[in-house]
Parts: C-alpha cells; sequence; structure tokens
C-alpha cells in the first residue's frame, strides 16, 4: 500500500520555523510507523531525528503524536492510522529537534515524588513479605514505562508547565500504595502542594494516551482520596 | 486476606482545601437546583413567572433561605472554577495570590448584593 508520512521538522540551530516534509513510501499494513521513520532515515534524509531504543513497546523513547494523539511509533502498526500519516513531537515540552523533545521538565518532576522504595526497618534475613492482594493494589501503577505520552497529552500541563503531570503522579501511586514503604505521608504531602494532583481536571486525556493501558485518571483520584482521608486502604 | 488500610497524616495545603470546597458545592448544587428547574421550568413554567408570582413565593421566608443557598453555592462554584482556569494561565505566585484575592473580593461584594436583594425582598408598584 501507499503511505503518505508527513513529518515535523525543526531544528531551533538552523530554522526560523517548524516546517512538515512529505515523503510517498511503499508499506505494508503490518508495518509500524517507526519502520516507516527508519525508511526514512535509511533512504531518504538521513538527518531526521527522533528517538527509539528497544522498538518494542518496553523503552517508551518513542512517544510522538501519531495523527493528533499520543502514541508509541513502535507500538502503532499502519493498518491502525490510515494512508495519511502526521507525525509530529509531544506537546508541552520544548522540541530539540524533529521529534525530540527535552525530557528534562518531566523527568524533573518525576524525581519530585521520591519514585523509590523506602523502609528504614533493618532490612529481614529473606524478602520483605506482601499478600497477593497487596501487591495487587499498586500493579497497574507499575506498569508505566516514562514515554511522557499522558504528561503531554494532559491540557493541564501545556498550560502549566510546572504542574506535576499524570505520569510523576502514577509512579508515586506506585510506592504509596506498596504495603512496604514508608514514605506515602511525605510523597502524599508533595503531591498536596498548589502544582500537585489538584490542577488534574480528570479530562481523562492521559488514560486515552497511555500506551500501557493504565488507568491513570482513576491512581490520581485514589492519590486524592488518600490525600483528604489519610486513608491507604 | 483483604489489604491493610493503613492511616497517613500527609500536610494539607490550601490547595486541598479549594478542591474539596469546589466538590461540597458541586453536591449542593444538584441539591438546590434540581428542585429549582423541576418547579420553576417544568411545573410551574418559566412563561408563568412573573413579579406577583416571585412576590407570592418569597412570601415564606423558607423561599428566600432556598433561593439564597442556591444563588450562594452555584456562584461560589462557578468563581472557584474561574479561580482554577486563572491558575493555568497565571504562574508567578504573587500573580495567583493577587487572582485569588480580586476573586475573593468581587465573590463577597456580589454574594452580599444578592443576600441583601434576597432580604429586600419584592416591591410591588402601588404596595
Amino acid at each position: 500500500m501507499k503511505v503518505t508520512l508527513k513529518v515535523f521538522r525543526y531544528n531551533p540551530e538552523t530554522d526560523q520555523r517548524p516546517r512538515y516534509d512529505i515523503f510517498h513510501l511503499e508499506a505494508d499494513p503490518n508495518d509500524r510507523v517507526l519502520d516507516l521513520l527508519e525508511k526514512v532515515k535509511a533512504e531518504h534524509d538521513g538527518s531526521l531525528a527522533y528517538r527509539r531504543s528497544c522498538a518494542h513497546g518496553v523503552c517508551g523513547s518513542d512517544g510522538m503524536r501519531i495523527n493528533g494523539r499520543n502514541r508509541l511509533a513502535c507500538k502503532t502498526l499502519v493498518k491502525d492510522v490510515g494512508t495519511t500519516i502526521v507525525v509530529e513531537p509531544m506537546l508541552g515540552l520544548p522540541v530539540q529537534k524533529d521529534l525530540i523533545v527535552d525530557m528534562e521538565p518531566f523527568f524533573e518532576a518525576y524525581r519530585k515524588v521520591m519514585p523509590w522504595f523506602i523502609n528504614n526497618d533493618p532490612p529481614p534475613e529473606k524478602e520483605r513479605l506482601q499478600t497477593p492482594e497487596e501487591r495487587a493494589r499498586f500493579d497497574d501503577t507499575t506498569k508505566c514505562i516514562l514515554c511522557a505520552c499522558c504528561t503531554t497529552s494532559c491540557p493541564v500541563f501545556w498550560a502549566d508547565g510546572s504542574y506535576f503531570g499524570p505520569a510523576a503522579i502514577v509512579n508515586a501511586h506506585r510506592f504509596i500504595f506498596d504495603s512496604r514503604d514508608q514514605a506515602a505521608a511525605e510523597r502524599l504531602s508533595i503531591l498536596a502542594q498548589e502544582e500537585g494532583v489538584w490542577r488534574c481536571r480528570t479530562s481523562f486525556n492521559c488514560t486515552e494516551a497511555c500506551p500501557r493501558e493504565i488507568q491513570i485518571t482513576k491512581a490520581i483520584a485514589e492519590v486524592k482520596r488518600a490525600i483528604i482521608t489519610g486513608r491507604l486502604d | 486476606m483483604a489489604t491493610k488500610v493503613r492511616n497517613v497524616r500527609p500536610a494539607v495545603s490550601s490547595e486541598a482545601r479549594w478542591w474539596l470546597w469546589m466538590r461540597i458545592t458541586g453536591i449542593l448544587m444538584v441539591v438546590f437546583v434540581f428542585p429549582h428547574v423541576i418547579i420553576k421550568d417544568v411545573i410551574v413554567g418559566v412563561h408563568n413567572i412573573d413579579l406577583n408570582y416571585v412576590a407570592q413565593v418569597w412570601a415564606n421566608i423558607l423561599w428566600r433561605v432556598f433561593d439564597f443557598l442556591l444563588l450562594f453555592t452555584t456562584f461560589t462554584h462557578g468563581m472557584m472554577g474561574l479561580r482554577q482556569v486563572l491558575m493555568d494561565y497565571i504562574h508567578s505566585a504573587t500573580g495567583r495570590r493577587t487572582v485569588t484575592w480580586v476573586l475573593g473580593i468581587l465573590w463577597f461584594v456580589i454574594s452580599l448584593a444578592g443576600a441583601i436583594a434576597i432580604i429586600g425582598g419584592v416591591q410591588q408598584p402601588g404596595m
């Protein structure tokens, strides 16, 4: 099948404004959008810049806007998006070149919620035990791959870049509801601040964008409830 | 075995209280707006509401209290919503504080004017 690929191009060092390059390609319906980008880079324009690493939906490097929706290029099949495909960088983060955005503001918010295990009790001889139910409580939010598809689909984040954003809250949720962790109060205090969970307007863009199908809006609501009630159940 | 409930005491900011009041006034709006819509728009009909009708209804103090609470909760909810939207676009601490105070004063003055109007009741011509 013939595919028209329209790619956002911008080099802040040389270009005054962004432009779109159009490539007419031969593709298989089961090709991924990443395959098309690889083809363009290998056969048409080697200067095209985008991130990719594992190419199997695990590393979260190739999050981008495909036909207006945040997706992973390596998990998006041509047959699912049609014969005219527009590829753009994610919104809300500064473009470094073409499809590459500066992820630092995203990771800065991520680091603020202390996304690591905290337990000051002396380590037991073996592992810290947990029931299957206790493990299941935060299972959904363990699936995050930090691709930023959720945070950069959030209209509040577009307007207010200092909002923590869905991904940081999801990763805080993963530890807040972990029965073995002891820093839930600190994390909830951080997320209770002005730029924390209260900025969420439950527009559900994040839940729709997540390539791992995490129930993000639900996780944010659970964090809000935990702050108000002081109960982790 | 169910998960054990843990209790924590996070530091709650003023933003949490704003959020909570948004929810409380939202629920109160449902309580006040639904009876209002059903009575005024469905049972009575908007075309049958005139000064005389309002005077009759407001002869009962409970209806005046009801109408005041209806306007108060919806207006409070709306003003807090406006503040929430403005916070998305105003990022400096001073700007946010100023907006909060300006909206707060506006909210108080308009609520007071509404309260005075409702307490004052209907002055029919020739009465």
